[in-house]
């Protein structure tokens, strides 16, 4: 052991009352009395531990020193995470400290240079209730609480997320409290008064668990302070000053059934302060010595009235040392270091100790995890010590799965913050400049001129001072949004903005792409290029490229103005298709034919509005990647499907109100579907000429194999199931063989949109009338005339034959076949949208689905969203339920469209948010509907699954998200139970 | 605890004549929004014998004053030389700067300043009846006295028990430098915080 007193550690000879080692080892507390304050200091610890430091000039000693509290500092204690530091003193106050890193002085202001304040701590929060001094202050584990005691007889519990929020007064004492300690596991808090007690009070209902008097009943006042200690196995508690047969003792507490039967006797006078070694320790392992695993046991120090100080294992039964006459006056405060091998002691008398342990003295520390096992051992699974983040550190986990994912959340959490670790530094509040732009020189030199000068009533003279900066705190953020920006200039909002804007919409990004190509210049541009090359093309052969357009080409000029004019029509669809099918093939496929496809793609969209033609290039192009893999696959359920294909449907002609564009026709043209296989489509109409009649001509060639109809009209739409759309309303659709699957569907007016997505065709009329073929099931009609005054700007159609369409005022309906009706599913204009913030509910794990028909639909508008709620202030109750909202209707929306992926994707946001916000009911009821009776009758008309998902997997996924808060463990335990009772069975 | 804390003072045009007006520009922080103005004040000590010389050249309120850092320039005219003491105009003497909150003195800042004649023959034979307008101004602005007082903050519900700011000892900050020898005692400030004259 070695023994050290920095005589420079000293309020100038006055107390120092309290001693607190900083959690990470490089600083520590002092609080005592100043010259005519209360004082605390903040000193460095490198110059206590290492020589060399001490005596260079360079390293600072003293870091910060406060005089804020008006009287004298009892106690020092800084938070668990290393944070904040709280005081209590003789002024009754509390007061919470933040480092500061900000521009500030490095000096105190009429100092000379050499006491200056090396970090600058800010008093955050002043907590403000108790009636007399403050002797005690102590933080809860993972500082949920902040605990002060006080000669009012009274503790606090502060609420240290929600500083100045108290959570309760706790009352009973009936004399001064002196001391306070939290259990390590949380579930108590032990003091220590005055008044012959010492009382547990439960952390989960504050109230009192025990009131111990016997060890305290001839004790006598006189002890500045009572600092008792629990345990870090938590099995003991240890008061201060107590007397056993009339000597002073430091009495030990079991937990178990708070038995008083064990002292530490010695101390000549009254013990003031006692304090355990953070650290479990086991015996060191001697070579030779047998191998028995030795009970692990404790260290705690005791320090006394009597100025000695004594150190003890619990394995021995007497004192692993006692200091005698280290100091002058009574011992005030002890702290250890972290690693429980360091020691500071303070006194009365202002000077402190150090003291240095080495292993073989007290042995080998545990770790954590040992330390854990312990906990586990004893209290079950507790997260109180494992898990340095729990919310609830309070809570015992009463579940392993509960644990697993517990632990799991913090292991991901730990690696994900690892790389970006925050210092102190950084998070410590800022001073946010406001001076627009200026610098501080500027403002300086004309600072007479501008600064308002006005004459009060009765004639003096008063100047408003000018804000050069405002405290961010935390506390103080409101004044920030009402004020002037706190940006460098007055254009850097926009600045802020773009950058977000810009990487939302990259290329990469289809779902930017989503709405309004007219207004993206990621779309505007290429149809110059490839409208050129389709001249070129035009003048060649026949190229791989698109189509050959024997009908008049418009000039370029003309398209572009289209592009920007025209935003309403099916640019937006094709756009939305494609960029959808863009995602889907990277998934697919990882070869860089992919990009060709893209882009051959978008030429195809280009190209075909040109000749105003409906071709679905995208569609085409998806169904070539997905159909070559498993052709024979495809081509057989193509052929067991087209059988139940109905005829014909005659849409109500009476609909007058919405009249949708129609394509004219074109002479021929072609396009190419994909590289590889090649395959190309070509119409030609007016081939030939029999007997007066018109025949057009369709011609597809894939790999090789080339497939002639003849038609006798010329209008058409391509897919993999190809559809075509003729001049005279036929619908005829071939598979993929080029082998009539229908038979020719009479429309009763011109078709305006096609698509086809699996085995799905759908129709958009210019009657207004929306038509969906099933080659499963029964062909569905619906009809349009519910949106009146708006026209569909966009329609689609789901993988599950959902069709939806998109209406020129922003909406975005589908039709739900459940409730038949249209349902809406989207609204650009919705503030929902615009507020809903759940960034945090985002799972690193789940790739954004963004090509589903929802994010279609919904595209950019959700990231725009989420970038317009941090611009806003909403108040955080009216974020939390608009958020919420938002969520629901994005589940209800995938569940309508019957996307499942992205169904799956909202459900686990919500969730997350729920278990964020702490929404029990919700969560519960969510976990009720997924669960589904456990016992099923007849009547029970419950559905096991869900838009293809079985509704208790999606349990099993949503269960560990509820498992990362404590507080939802018995939510938690119950349905793991039932889901395992349900498997076994 | 103190609610205000000055960051710095700059002594604005300086050296000057005689005549020119005070400037100090002043920054502080201030840790909650204050509810009652500020009032500053500068006096100037007319003379080393007596604080009956004592003249406040001016004084102003400053608000509102929320929470954050501010500042502004503090301007006040010369003193009166009429109310110097002829034998007290040329030499060192003493400008205060002090700050009130609901009328409690929380802050006392002290300059030492130096008037001398700038031309070399009159400070030689200095004329027995002062010349201000040859007189030249220097605050030793590198050398700041500062006394912080405790006060009461709050509403006057609760006075402050113990008058720690009519008594205040002295600041544990300042500086043990020596200064000019022909310093006058000064009498206005608290005796220790100017112990090391």
């Amino acid at each position: 052991m070695k023994l050290l007193k920095p005589s420079w550690v000293s309020h100038h000879g006055k107390p120092i009352f309290s001693v607190d080692i900083h959690p990470d080892g490089t600083k520590f507390a002092t609080g005592g009395q100043g010259e005519d304050s209360g004082k605390v200091m903040i000193w460095n610890m490198a110059p206590v531990l290492r020589e060399e430091d001490e005596k260079n000039e360079d390293v600072h000693k003293m870091l910060c020193q406060m005089d804020n509290h008006l009287a004298c500092v009892n106690c020092v204690r800084w938070s668990n995470n290393g944070l904040y530091l709280a005081s209590g003193g003789d002024d009754k106050l509390v007061m919470v400290w933040k480092r500061a890193a900000f521009i500030g002085p490095s000096t105190v202001f009429g100092s000379s240079s050499k006491l200056a304040n090396v970090e600058q701590w800010r008093c955050v929060t002043i907590l403000r209730n108790h009636t007399g001094d403050v002797m005690d202050v102590a933080w809860s584990p993972h500082d949920v609480w902040l605990a002060s005691c006080s000669v009012d007889n009274t503790i606090v519990i502060w609420n240290a997320r929600k500083f100045p929020e108290m959570v309760t007064c706790l009352r009973g004492h009936t004399g001064l409290v002196k001391g306070l300690t939290w259990d390590p596991v949380g579930k108590y808090v032990a003091s220590q008064a005055d008044d012959h007690s010492l009382k547990v009070w439960r952390t989960v209902d504050w109230q009192m668990e025990a009131n111990i008097t016997k060890p305290f009943n001839e004790c006598g006042g006189t002890t500045h302070v009572l600092r008792l200690s629990w345990s870090p196995d938590g099995q003991y508690l240890v008061s201060a000053h107590a007397m056993n047969n009339s000597g002073p003792t430091a009495q030990i507490v079991e937990r178990d059934g708070w038995k008083t039967n064990m002292d530490f006797v010695g101390h000549r006078k009254a013990v003031t302060v006692v304090k355990f070694n953070p650290k479990i320790f086991k015996k060191k392992q001697k070579n030779g010595s047998s191998n028995k695993p030795s009970c692990p046991y404790c260290c705690c120090a005791v320090g006394s009235k009597d100025r000695s100080l004594s150190v003890w294992l619990t394995s021995l039964k007497r004192p692993l040392v006692v200091i005698h006459d280290l100091f002058d006056k009574s011992i005030m405060d002890i702290s250890w270091t972290l690693t429980g091998l360091g020691m500071l002691v303070c006194s009365m008398d202002g000077t402190v100790a150090y003291l240095d342990f080495s292993l073989d003295e007290l042995g080998d520390p545990l770790s954590e995890e040992e330390k854990n096992s312990i906990h586990q051992n004893i209290y079950g699974k507790s997260m109180a010590i494992t898990n340095t983040e729990a919310q609830l550190s309070t809570t015992i986990i009463e579940n392993p799965e509960m644990l697993k994912y517990q632990q799991q959340r913090q292991t991901s959490t730990q690696t994900n913050s690892a790389p970006g670790t925050v210092g102190p530094e950084s998070s410590a509040p800022k001073l946010n400049s406001v001076m627009n732009g200026e610098s501080l020189e500027d403002i300086r030199k004309n600072l007479l001129k501008k600064q308002v000068e006005t004459r009060t009533a009765d004639g003096r003279r008063r100047i408003t001072p000018l804000c050069i900066a405002q405290l961010d705190t935390g506390d103080f953020s409101p004044a920030l949004f009402n004020s002037v920006p706190i940006l460098p200039s007055g254009s850097s909002m926009s600045n802020q903005l773009t950058p977000h804007l810009s990487s939302d919409s990259s290329p990469g990004q289809p779902s930017s792409l989503g709405f309004r190509p007219s207004h993206d210049p990621m779309l505007t541009s290429p149809p110059a290029n490839s409208l050129k090359a389709l001249e070129d093309n035009n003048e060649g052969v026949k190229s791989t490229l698109l189509l050959t357009s024997a009908s008049k080409i418009e000039p370029i000029k003309a398209l572009d103005s289209r592009f920007t004019e025209r935003s309403k029509a099916t640019p937006g669809l094709t756009a939305a298709i494609t960029s959808t099918k863009e995602c889907k093939l990277k998934e697919d496929t990882s070869s860089d034919s992919e990009d060709k496809m893209a882009s051959i793609n978008k030429n195809l969209m280009y190209s075909k509005r040109k000749p105003e033609l409906m071709i679905d290039g995208g569609e085409v192009v998806e169904k070539r990647k997905k159909g070559r893999p498993r052709k024979e696959k495809m081509t057989t359920s193509m052929v067991q499907s087209f059988t139940q294909v109905h005829t014909v449907s005659v849409p109500p002609s009476a609909v007058a109100a919405l009249r949708l564009p129609t394509p004219s026709t074109q002479k021929a043209f072609s396009l190419q579907v994909s590289m590889e296989p090649s395959v190309f489509l070509e119409v030609e109409n007016e081939v030939t000429v029999v007997a007066g009649s018109k025949l057009s001509q369709l011609r597809c060639s894939k790999d090789g194999r080339d497939w002639n109809t003849l038609l006798p009209s010329s209008t058409l739409e391509s897919v993999d199931l190809i559809a075509v759309a003729s001049e005279d309303r036929m619908l005829s659709v071939f598979s993929s063989c080029g082998r009539r699957l229908l038979p020719a569907i009479q429309l009763a007016t011109p078709v305006s949109a096609l698509h086809c997505t699996a085995h799905f065709v759908m129709v958009v009329t210019a009657g207004a009338t929306l038509s969906v073929w099933s080659v499963l099931i029964q062909r569905k009609r619906y009809t349009l005339s519910v949106f009146i005054n708006t026209s569909v700007s966009q329609s689609l159609l789901t993988q599950q034959g959902v069709p939806v369409v998109g209406l020129s005022n922003g909406k975005s309906f589908c039709f739900s076949s459940s409730l038949e009706t249209w349902s809406l599913i989207a609204d650009k204009a919705d503030s929902l949208v615009q507020c809903a913030d759940f960034r945090g509910c985002l799972s690193s794990h789940d790739a954004p689905v963004s090509s589903g028909p929802l994010a279609v639909m919904q595209g950019r508008y959700l990231n725009a969203g989420r970038l317009a709620s941090r611009l806003s202030s909403t108040p955080h109750h009216m974020q939390q339920s608009m958020t919420l909202a938002f969520l629901e209707n994005q589940l209800a929306s995938a569940l309508t469209l019957q996307s499942g992926q992205e169904y799956r994707y909202w459900l686990l946001i919500y969730s997350r948010f729920l278990v964020n916000e702490g929404s029990e009911h919700r969560l519960r009821e969510l976990c009720k509907e997924l669960l589904g009776p456990v016992h099923t009758s007849a009547t029970t008309s419950w559905e096991p699954t869900t838009v293809g998902f079985r509704k208790r997997e999606l349990l099993r996924e949503v269960l560990p998200v509820i498992g990362e808060n404590l507080r939802f463990q018995r939510l938690f335990t119950e349905y793991q139970d039932q889901l395992e009772l349900l498997r076994n069975k | 605890m103190a609610k205000v804390q000055v960051l710095n003072v700059a002594v604005l045009d300086n050296p000057s004549p005689f005549r020119n007006p005070f400037q100090f520009e002043i920054t502080f922080e201030c840790m909650e929004d204050l509810p009652e103005d500020l009032e500053w004040k500068i006096i100037y000590v007319g003379s080393a014998e007596s604080e009956e010389y004592d003249q406040i050249l001016d004084s102003v309120l400053v608000g509102p004053v929320p929470a954050g850092r501010h500042m502004f320039v503090f301007q006040a005219d010369a003193p009166n030389t009429g109310l110097i003491p002829e034998s007290d105009a040329v030499g060192v003497t003493v400008v205060l700067i002090t700050c009130t909150y609901r009328s409690q003195e929380f802050i006392r800042i002290g300059y030492y300043v130096n008037n001398e004649y700038t031309d070399p023959e009159l400070r030689e034979n200095p004329p027995i009846k002062p010349d201000y307008t040859q007189l030249q101004r220097n605050i030793l602005a590198s050398n700041p006295r500062v006394t912080r007082f405790h006060i009461n903050w709050e509403g006057s519900a609760e006075r402050m028990e113990d008058s720690e700011n009519v008594d205040p000892s002295s600041n544990s900050m300042l500086p043990p430098s020596c200064l000019p020898g022909k310093a006058p005692p000064i009498g206005i400030l608290p005796d220790n915080s100017m112990d090391c004259l």
